[in-house]
């Protein structure tokens, strides 16, 4: 198969993914309203507790990392979770695909949806908070969006892991996980206010490293971004892994005909 | 000489409980299917069908046993089977938002179809499916006929060699139905594809398939042509007699070749192993009452069916 046929069998679930999106009024929540609701209320916060710019900075940055995070984490999930509502899992699997076909397609629209959300809030944080995102130059923002994209594959995948190991229920995960990183990963405070127990944790979370680097560009601090890069790059590959690792055992377990049924 | 496009030894599957109980869904399975044949699974419900086309069609896997689909290996060789298969499901599901063509467009995707061949394929099966006025319709809107026409459409997608067909009518009306069937014979014949179905509606079977493998609590219990079975398993004839007067149905069981009775008032209905001589015998026993009809009956998959499910 020549490269055109590969990348349609990526793309297929991008195009999937989009038709879905466009025709479900849920939507409008996942890129407006929750994203905007979420900004105003930790904007007004800062307000009312009067905290300096720097602090304002850190818990918009904060603020804007889990927005994103949240939408493209949901959009590699949908990529089964869709599948798995509609009963039509069989379809997909009898189809000569791999994971990663259906990750990376999947990824690439959480990737467009994550940038309009991250575009919106850019805008509606400098006009009503006066933070400008885009302070330290492009290359931060995109290192930033590059971990965040990567962390969101990384829930995503482990979401699709959980379907196929666990059955139907498993879909709460999908909910369920943005939050424990919302935890531990420093979204609004740094690690350091953290139980010992929980910063060891946070320190095994590559969005911890890349928030601590994006906030650098306002609030001058130590980072590990290479540590960050790397521990992504390795969740990505072994969740990878793991997913084509639960594809053939939920094939062996017989975990694909009764998600279909 | 025909290709073999599935052939099974020794096929096994069960299920784990959650406690690791295991339960056996199939055991020891061994077949043949031609490529140039429809081939039926039958049985009753529970019996396995779907576990053993899903088994075939490599979405879910054997514990034990050999399988080659088109010559090739089930455990090596998945992907190569992948794409020159395709299945159409019970009760078939897809994106419900998604519209016909929209459908079969992200289906020939995962086959990494692309350009003007993905468009031709699409066309090519709206048209041959009659879905041309529901193109524009989504999943959800379509009634149970479309959407079993839509399923067979998507399974002729990337032009395959070998179709699984679970319970292909199950649900439909009898007008759709027997469209259905028409359209599952000018796939096998017209695009040369091995068809492989499921079904527990008897008439279907005997009408489409050229051999047939009955399953039973995921037993393998006959394998062979509609025609043969009914032969083997000496299954009679019912013969059906109205008549009006004295009749001694009792004596009807000292007839050699009566296998089963069934009488009322004016009716008897009669099981025998059909030669001239013990039909004579029976008319015999009637000369003291007026015959006013006979039907003999052959017998059909439905009693062979019955038979082996017992």
């Amino acid at each position: 198969m020549n490269w055109r046929g590969e990348l349609n069998k990526y793309l297929a679930s991008t195009y999937k993914n989009w038709i879905i999106s466009k025709r479900n009024v849920f939507t409008l929540f996942e890129l407006f309203f929750w994203p905007i609701m979420g900004l105003l209320t930790i904007g007004l916060l800062t307000r009312f507790l009067n905290v300096s710019s720097n602090t304002v900075s850190f818990l918009l940055v904060g603020s804007i990392a889990l927005a994103i995070l949240q939408t493209s984490q949901m959009d590699v999930a949908y990529v089964l979770l869709f599948d798995m509502w509609s009963k039509s899992i069989k379809n997909t699997f009898i189809a000569p695909i791999k994971s990663y076909h259906l990750v990376f397609g999947a990824l690439l629209f959480g990737i467009v949806r994550g940038t309009f959300v991250f575009g919106i809030l850019v805008v509606v944080s400098n006009r009503l908070f006066g933070f400008d995102f885009l302070a330290g130059g492009i290359a931060p923002v995109l290192i930033f969006l590059v971990g965040v994209y990567a962390m969101a594959a990384v829930i995503g995948i482990t979401v699709c892991i959980s379907i196929l190991t666990f059955g139907q229920k498993a879909d709460v995960a999908a909910w369920s996980l943005s939050g424990v990183v919302l935890l531990v990963s420093g979204i609004y405070y740094p690690v350091e206010v953290l139980p010992p127990a929980l910063q060891a944790l946070s320190r095994a979370i590559p969005l911890t490293y890349f928030l601590e680097y994006y906030r650098s560009v306002y609030i001058s601090g130590p980072h590990n971004i290479v540590l960050g890069a790397l521990l992504a790059a390795l969740y990505l590959v072994v969740g990878l892994m793991m997913f084509a690792w639960s594809i053939e055992r939920a094939r062996r377990t017989g975990i694909m005909l009764r998600l279909s049924e | 000489m025909s290709e073999i496009s599935v052939k099974a030894i020794g096929i096994f599957k069960g299920y784990k409980s959650f406690f690791g109980k295991n339960t056996e869904v199939l055991k020891d399975i061994t077949l043949e299917i031609r490529s140039d044949e429809i081939f039926g699974i039958l049985g009753p419900n529970g019996s396995g069908k779907t576990t053993l086309i899903s088994i075939f069609s490599t979405l879910i896997y054997p514990e034990k046993g050999s399988l080659k689909i088109l010559g090739l290996d089930s455990r090596t060789e998945k992907d190569a089977i992948r794409k020159q298969i395709n299945i159409s499901t019970a009760k078939p599901n897809f994106p419900w938002s998604l519209t016909v063509r929209e459908n079969l467009k992200h289906y020939a995707m995962l086959y990494g179809m692309y350009g003007s061949e993905l468009k031709k394929s699409v066309d090519e099966q709206i048209e041959a499916f009659e879905l041309e006025e529901y193109r524009d319709i989504k999943f959800e809107d379509l009634s149970t006929g479309l959407k079993q026409r839509l399923s067979l459409a998507k399974a002729m997608l990337n032009r395959p060699r070998l179709i699984f067909l679970d319970e292909p009518t199950t649900g439909l009306d009898p007008e759709i139905a027997i469209k259905t069937r028409q359209l599952i014979r000018r796939i096998h014949r017209e695009n040369e594809v091995s068809v492989i179905l499921s079904t527990h509606y008897m008439p279907e079977a005997e009408m489409l398939c050229d051999r047939i493998a009955f399953l039973r609590h995921g037993q393998m219990v006959a394998q062979d042509t509609p025609q043969n079975l009914k032969n083997q398993l000496h299954l009679g004839e019912r013969m059906i007699l109205h008549y009006v007067g004295p009749v001694n149905i009792d004596e009807l069981e000292h007839i050699p070749g009566v296998m089963r009775i069934k009488a009322e008032p004016g009716i008897a209905e009669i099981v025998i192993d059909r030669t001239a001589e013990n039909v004579d015998r029976i008319i015999k026993l009637f000369a003291g009452a007026s015959i006013l009809n006979i039907d003999i009956i052959e017998p059909d998959l439905e009693d062979v069916f019955l038979e082996l499910a017992r």
